[in-house]
């Protein structure tokens, strides 16, 4: 039985990497491993990687499964939070889509189903 | 103003409707592109693509142009784009299933794989989205909550549409409680039920 590797990213992790972020990430996890974001991706940043994840996928990696909680962008708020340091609510859960069989979310919840290989 | 918008201005002008483009999102299998030929054949007799219980079927944007409804006097003039399925995941292994051998089913993935970029270009560039979901599937999913919160945030107009309700364990109100922001219509695409009062939210909510 393969080992699950799961990777928690702090927000100062994440903000070193503000210039290349998508590929971070995506790196991280075409490397097999869950990323699980202090600093949740806001629906733009989902969008787009998406975008880029269609561009890697092949046979071998076959795309991601992603979930937010909260996080949601609340406009002038969100960026005065930010300019203060501060982080939004919420986190982001992303894995590829052949270590995580299934991921449900209810407003409050994500449900994480792995399968080791 | 740019040629463009000049033109399109033109049109309406002289045709003394609005014209949008209508953009028809949701997971792939959600029922878009038989929606689509609903409207297409309703309001100009001709269908907008082929559908297939195959999911991804539809990998590149699909158009139908000037279709005009007339609903209670509020004409609305569209160009209808029938988008391919937004997933976050493609395996081709999942297509050998229905019968395409490997090389057909890698090659449909492939196709997938662009057709979800194209389709996530095309978020910011529609005046207005019906977004499909299947009622017979939990609605709170990632890909349905990151397509309304990319169109939340360009403020563009969005309908909810609770497809095939005619499955036995559909469940169309949970898609009215996951968002209830949204005005939600029950359809059958495949049997043609409650598209009047789909053209009736169109019409009304789109003019």
């Amino acid at each position: 039985m393969a080992d699950i590797c799961i990777e928690f990213i702090s927000t100062k992790t994440l903000a070193r990497h503000s210039g290349d972020k998508l590929d971070y990430l995506l790196g991280n996890i075409r490397d097999n491993k869950i990323v699980v974001l202090e600093d949740p991706l806001n629906s733009n940043e989902e969008k787009e990687l998406i975008k880029e994840t269609m561009k890697y996928v092949d046979s071998k990696f076959t795309g991601i499964e992603i979930s937010t909680l909260g996080g949601e962008d609340n406009g002038r708020g969100s960026v005065l939070i930010g300019m203060l340091g501060g982080k939004r609510a919420g986190l982001t859960v992303i894995g590829p889509s052949r270590l995580i069989r299934q991921m449900k979310k209810d407003p409050n919840a994500i449900h994480l189903f792995a399968r080791s290989r | 103003m740019p040629i463009g918008k000049f033109l399109a201005w033109l049109q309406t002008f002289f045709n003394g409707r609005k014209q949008i483009a209508l953009g028809l999102y949701g997971s792939p299998n959600a029922g878009k592109t038989t929606v689509a030929n609903r409207i297409a054949i309703d309001w100009v007799g001709e269908p907008v693509g082929k559908v297939s219980e195959i999911p991804h079927e539809t990998r590149v944007v699909q158009k139908k142009e000037r279709v005009s409804m007339n609903v209670n006097g509020r004409k609305l003039t569209m160009n209808l784009l029938d988008m391919p399925g937004i997933a976050t995941k493609v395996d081709y292994r999942d297509f050998l299933k229905y019968g395409l051998n490997t090389k057909e089913s890698q090659q449909r993935a492939k196709e997938a794989t662009k057709g979800i970029i194209e389709a996530i270009k095309w978020l910011e560039n529609v005046d207005a989205a019906l977004v499909i979901m299947d009622a017979s599937e939990d609605p709170y999913t990632q890909v349905n909550i990151t397509i309304l919160g990319n169109l939340e945030a360009k403020k563009i107009p969005v309908i909810l549409v609770a497809n095939k309700i005619d499955l036995s364990n559909s469940k169309p109100h949970l898609i009215k409680e996951a968002f209830p922001q949204y005005p939600v219509v029950e359809i059958s695409a495949l049997k043609g039920t409650n598209f009047d009062r789909l053209y009736e939210v169109i019409t009304q909510k789109l003019h």
